[in-house]
């Protein structure tokens, strides 16, 4: 039996979208242009762009269940699995030189042309010290322990993180069932920058299409962090309810990466490959020029609820 | 009966061999310690000293020692003050550090300035980083912290500003606000260039720069890596290749664009991580740092957490080592013994960023 909260919630998000008002942590709330009409999984209402308090444009990913992973693709991203995931906001577009140099960190980027092209080179404990300082500037409780050898992660905290691969595969997939959530791979030009089209570099974000749900260059551009650590095996083993990865061995670890790259080919940009990489902590001079980042945050229906009813009271 | 004799000649026979072999392996090792390889009694013999961070009871400090490794001496003795990065002044008196106080984003690095025994202490500038002298020792250079809130990355510079020693004035690089996250500086000794590393900054991805020390011209050195060092007489360049790597080779820095020849030296060290080369003040020794990956450890105070050849990170089992810098050729040192490589430290506390002095010119002994 639902709560009548539950109930309510739809109902709650369809005011939600009717407007464009800040609320008290400082969220715009306005329809999301390009909002699935369908969804492959059971996602609990349509996706919504906010504007945060320090002016981050984000995607509010309603809850819902998916099936990660394919059997077509290479044998890390079988067995395809039901997933569910609570809701979450999740950067509209990867986090850019001026973002990066907003939070006051050293931006390693080799390609600082415009402010606007992704971050990249980025350490993996330099994202998690991005997404604690972007939730300090927000007066959010920071989600990371940077007294921790691996910065653990506090997933109660109302501040930014990285996303789990299955929230950023459940972001990425949207509408659809398939590789890419357009369609076929014949568009993917339309929605990302790699290797065909990237003339061997990194562009402004958000100048594709954006994909489902309204986020921009999930499928090109840079590749993200995620905070899960990287095991090949995993999907036989992971957990259906929010799964976070596998524990950390210690030692050599590798984290997740997810997303296509401007290096890559089509077949590297699907939504379902995955791949590890070494996390730069130990490199002084991390060069690998297509790691980027996007930072996610929970957020329950019932809190944008509320939140919009203290506005409607005030 | 015969063949208990066999047995007790052999027992006996076997008995004076294994006595022989204790005789012969003692012998051995005595001749080791009383009678150095020629590399460790050259250095010995030096009128050197090397200064470099250490890690003592749970805090930084700056060591000195003689320069084949032996009169270890904590210099500073300041526990509860992290001082690391010891830069000596070229004319010998006078210690260059940084100091760290706080924690995460709130630390506060500051510069000071020491005599060579330790004594009189002045800072020179706060949230600001890795200091070098000029030639004549009169002069110190840093780099500005790029943003207020502290980031141990080595890179996290901006601009570049000198302090005159005999007035307290500070003053700008004439090309200060093109200047960016640069690293590891240091004045050529003809005081024409500041050679330093450059990462993700003045349009550069990563390089090794030659920065004109008045003017604005940036000469990019073509080499791969980070942290060089120019030899006292101006001829040769030391740096790190790579992570496992250092090199040496000839500079022309007496060109107008100075270019860097054919590597004379190339240490490896396939296991290691090798960093923080420096030279002996007559050019013919440079001592480095070397030891495991790592990333740090929280455990030890005042340390923060990246990689463990960064300033302020602590780097456990790290030791010094020198080797000639007259040889040519290749050093491996997983297969290097003690008459290629003269190890300087053995404690492996976090031994750092070595910097040679003469006694003759500081008056130390």
């Amino acid at each position: 039996m639902k709560h009548p909260l539950q109930l309510l919630a739809p109902v709650v998000l369809a005011l939600l979208l009717t407007g464009c008002n800040p609320n008290e942590l400082g969220i715009k709330v306005r329809p999301q242009s390009n909002t699935p009409g369908s969804t492959s999984g059971s996602g609990n209402g349509a996706s919504v762009a906010i504007t945060t308090k320090s002016g981050v444009a984000m995607v509010y990913v309603p809850a819902g269940s998916f099936t990660m992973g394919s059997d077509q693709g290479s044998p890390e991203e079988a067995p395809p699995h039901k997933v569910s995931v609570p809701a979450f906001l999740m950067d509209q577009v990867p986090v850019t030189n001026a973002m990066f140099e907003k939070a006051q960190l050293p931006n390693p980027s080799h390609w600082q042309e415009s402010p606007k092209q992704p971050v990249e080179r980025v350490r993996w404990r330099d994202a998690k010290q991005y997404c604690n300082e972007r939730s300090r500037l927000e007066g959010l409780k920071p989600c990371y322990d940077e007294k921790t050898p691996e910065w653990d992660c506090d997933y109660a905290a109302n501040g930014y993180r990285l996303p789990t691969e299955a929230e950023w595969e459940y972001a990425a997939r949207g509408t659809s069932d398939g590789p890419y959530d357009f369609g076929s791979k014949d568009a993917l030009r339309q929605y990302a920058w790699f290797a065909e089209n990237s003339e061997a570099k990194t562009h402004p974000v958000g100048e594709k299409r954006p994909n489902s749900r309204g986020l921009y260059d999930m499928y090109g551009n840079v590749s993200v962090w995620c905070e899960d650590v990287y095991d090949p095996k995993y999907y036989a083993t992971s957990p259906v309810d929010d799964p976070h990865g596998p524990p950390s061995p210690g030692k050599d670890v590798k984290r997740v990466l997810r997303g296509g790259n401007w290096k890559v080919s089509a077949d590297l940009c699907r939504a379902t490959f995955r791949q590890g990489e070494r996390t730069g902590n130990t490199d002084a001079c991390f060069s690998t020029d297509y790691c980027g980042l996007r930072c996610v945050r929970r957020i329950k229906p019932e809190e944008l609820a509320q939140l919009q009813t203290n506005k409607n009271k005030g | 009966m015969q063949n208990g004799n066999r047995r007790a000649l052999r027992l006996g026979a076997n008995a004076g061999l294994r006595l022989a072999a204790l005789v012969i392996m003692l012998f051995g090792v005595l001749r080791s310690s009383a009678d150095p390889t020629p590399l460790r009694r050259n250095l010995k013999a030096l009128p050197y000293k090397i200064a470099w961070e250490c890690y003592v009871n749970g805090n930084w400090e700056i060591c000195v020692m003689n320069a084949d490794g032996s009169g270890k001496v904590n210099l500073t003795k300041t526990p509860g003050v992290n001082e690391h990065y010891p830069q000596i002044s070229p004319n010998g008196k006078q210690i260059a550090f940084s100091v760290d106080n706080g924690e995460g984003r709130e630390a506060v690095r500051t510069l000071w300035v020491m005599d060579i025994h330790g004594k009189h202490r002045r800072q020179i500038a706060d949230h600001a980083r890795e200091p070098f002298w000029s030639p004549d020792s009169k002069t110190l250079g840093y780099l500005p912290q790029e943003y207020a809130p502290f980031n141990v990355v080595d890179f996290y510079t901006k601009g570049m500003m000198f302090y005159d020693l005999a007035t307290g004035k500070t003053t700008p690089h004439p090309n200060t606000e093109k200047l960016r996250h640069l690293y590891n500086p240091g004045f050529s000794p003809n005081g024409k260039w500041i050679v330093a590393t450059v990462h993700a900054g003045m349009g550069f991805s990563h390089s090794i720069v030659l920065i004109e020390a008045h003017g604005d011209r940036i000469l990019d050195l073509k080499i791969p890596g980070c942290r060089p060092r120019l030899s006292p007489d101006n001829k040769h360049i030391a740096w790190g290749p790579e992570d496992h790597e250092l090199a040496i080779a000839p500079i022309d820095l007496a060109s107008d664009t100075p270019t860097v020849g054919t590597w004379s030296l190339h240490i490896k060290d396939e296991k290691n991580k090798i960093y923080h080369i420096n030279w002996s003040p007559d050019n013919r020794y440079v001592a480095f740092s070397r030891g495991p990956d790592g990333e740090g450890d929280l455990s030890k105070k005042g340390s923060f957490q990246a990689a463990c050849e960064i300033i302020g990170v602590y780097a456990g089992g790290w030791n010094l080592y020198a080797v000639s810098a007259e040889r040519t050729g290749a050093i491996d040192m997983e297969k290097a013994t003690e008459a290629d490589v003269t190890q300087l430290t053995t404690d492996g506390n976090s031994n750092k960023q070595p910097a040679w002095f003469s006694t003759r010119q500081s008056g130390r002994k």
